[in-house]
């Protein structure tokens, strides 16, 4: 931080302003109140006034290490009672012996320069506490609005960091196994095997670039999540179809990036992997008034027992889909008669 | 000395094949047949009596784990699967061998190896095979299910559907929804593998699900009899009620 007065234009300004107006009530002062010559007055208050402000623009660097968190009480009163003693003390030596000077033949003015630097010792403790006052307002305003800067800021860093971890986790039975088959097709079908590596490396470049508030269009998340899909095609076969209606108005709206992969591996692992009989998955997409509806539904073994962890993937999904459009139940899914179903909900931004 | 029979139990396609095709080379061995899920691995063991299997973990309806438990005939089984070290660890004592997913030639070789090296030795070692049970199941955490076999029927009793589990000697009675079902495991077993906060051993005989319990009454002079939501009555020891006295009151 810097010494709040001469921070700007505006502030310095403002305690050029301050300064002046007391020079004036001084002045004025002195005039009607004691039988002083108006360059006398203007004078003593001018000088005294000067010195003053010359010297509130140096207790800030006091004030700013006596800072509450640090010292007790007790010990930042006596600091500032005794800086306030010098303070006013110096402040008094320099404009006595600056209008001593200055008016050496003025009886009148001397003797009442004199007189008056008891009451002027403590109007220049008043100051100081004045000063000291408005510098600690201003030091904890300050860091009270960096608080908040930081508390926002610190806000927005955890949502990203949630974000980051609801974001798609790349499973990584699902890479070895992959590898696992790219290995067997290396032996019988090198053509294949070249295939499916090609598309796991565009899918691994496309997980582990996509930003987590990142959109895309509907139509390049079904390609990346079909790369997805086509991999694992090749690893189960006749074990599972896709079939997909996508409407029209569908296909370039927005939708946020590796959102449909997550669902397609959902149902691969409770529908394929669990079941004997082949399970089809089938995407469909309508515009609906403010919405466009995605539905995933897939067919599964009722009778396979479910693993702990299902639904964790799609409360990620839910949590993302919240953080991103802050509205609830974009997401809905269901069990019925041996099908399982999603639904989102993707708002529609005119 | 006749080859060694080696059957595959693995739902993928490819991963069967790149087994094939590794075995075609080896003369010591005679490829058997193979299989895409853990029911007919079963039949197709206790059938063929193979020496060797080689058994992938993640499949359909049984995992290669609780195909294991149901066997007659017991096997040399190497494991290939993508699990990672972690969870290997485990049975690396236990089992013949294990394979992750990919694996070169030279490494399945070696596994091969040493497999046939022990049918050849002709050593069965029943200790070793429930060690490997007990210690696959013990890495995933609790249960999720239990699977049983009476006579040729396979059934696999989610473990919300279990009411209680009684000691019948070197057995264990399993009541759920299901039925009954009679299974060679230990009470400790149970105890240690089952979710401890819904299964508590009231009795040196019973576990029972607190989810299925109806009431508890007092039997006698400071004995407890609990009343299960089926009817059964189970007695409870001095320490299996202070156990379960806070949770149902």
């Amino acid at each position: 931080m810097i010494n709040p007065f001469v921070k700007n234009v505006k502030s310095f300004s403002i305690y050029l302003i301050s300064w002046i107006f007391v020079f004036l009530l001084h002045t004025s002062i002195l005039y009607s109140v004691i039988d002083l010559s108006l360059k006398a007055c203007l004078a003593d208050s001018f000088i005294f006034n000067s010195i003053f402000f010359i010297l509130g623009l140096s207790f800030w660097y006091s004030t700013k290490f006596i800072s509450f968190e640090v010292f007790s009480t007790i010990k930042i009163v006596t600091n500032h009672i005794t800086a306030a003693f010098f303070a006013s003390g110096i402040w008094l030596l320099a404009g006595y012996w600056i209008l001593s000077g200055f008016f050496e033949g003025d009886r009148i003015y001397l003797n009442f320069l004199f007189d008056s630097l008891v009451w002027r010792f403590f109007i220049g403790m008043f100051y100081y506490f004045i000063i000291v006052a408005l510098i600690y307002i201003i030091i904890y305003y300050g860091n009270f609005q960096e608080k908040v800067l930081k508390e926002a800021e610190l806000k927005s860093l955890i949502k990203e960091a949630e974000l980051k971890s609801l974001k798609y986790q790349i499973n990584p039975h699902f890479i070895f196994n992959s590898l696992n088959s790219i290995s067997a097709l290396t032996l019988t079908q090198p053509e294949l095997a070249r295939e499916m590596t090609i598309n796991l490396s565009s899918f691994l470049r496309k997980t582990l670039s996509s930003n987590e508030v990142q959109k895309s269009t509907l139509s390049e998340e079904l390609n990346s999540a079909k790369l997805y899909l086509d991999i694992e095609k090749i690893r189960f076969g006749d074990k599972f179809t896709y079939t997909e209606k996508i409407n029209e108005e569908c296909k370039d709206l927005k939708v946020p990036s590796m959102i449909l992969q997550p669902i397609f591996e959902n149902a691969i692992k409770h529908g394929v992997y669990e079941s004997i009989e082949p399970v089809n998955i089938h995407f469909k997409c309508e515009g609906q008034l403010e919405y466009m509806k995605m539905t995933i539904t897939n067919n599964f073994d009722e009778e396979a027992v479910p693993h702990k962890g299902e639904g964790i993937g799609m409360s990620n999904i839910q949590s993302r889909l919240r953080m991103i459009y802050n509205q609830d139940n974009l997401l809905k899914f269901s069990k019925k008669d041996g099908i399982f179903t999603v639904n989102i909900f993707i708002p529609i931004d005119n | 000395m006749n080859k060694a029979k080696v059957l595959i139990v693995d739902d993928e396609k490819l991963a069967r094949d790149i087994i094939k095709k590794y075995l075609e080379s080896n003369t010591e061995i005679e490829m058997i047949g193979e299989c895409t899920n853990g029911f007919e691995g079963i039949k197709a063991i206790n059938d063929m009596k193979p020496d060797i299997i080689f058994l992938d973990i993640q499949m359909p309806k049984l995992t290669g784990f609780e195909m294991i438990e149901l066997l007659d005939h017991q096997p040399e089984i190497i494991f290939s699967t993508a699990y990672d070290q972690y969870a290997i660890k485990a049975f690396e004592v236990n089992a013949t061998d294990y394979l992750l997913k990919p694996f070169s030639l030279e490494r399945f070789n070696e596994a091969l190896n040493k497999a046939v090296e022990k049918v050849k030795q002709n050593i069965i070692d029943t200790k070793s095979y429930t060690e490997l049970i007990k210690s696959v199941t013990k890495e995933a955490g609790s249960l999720e299910r239990v699977v049983v076999k009476n006579n040729q029927k396979i059934t696999i009793i989610p473990i919300d559907k279990i009411n209680f589990l009684e000691a019948q000697d070197d057995y264990v009675m399993i009541h759920s929804a299901l039925g009954k079902h009679l299974k060679k495991q230990t009470m400790k077993y149970y105890e240690d593998n089952l979710d401890g906060e819904i299964f508590f051993r009231v009795h040196r005989s019973y576990i029972v699900n607190i989810n299925a319990v109806k009431q508890m009454d007092l039997f006698e002079k400071e004995s407890y009899k609990i009343t299960m939501n089926d009817g059964s009555k189970i007695p409870v020891s001095r320490s299996g009620y202070g156990k379960i006295k806070e949770l149902l009151k």
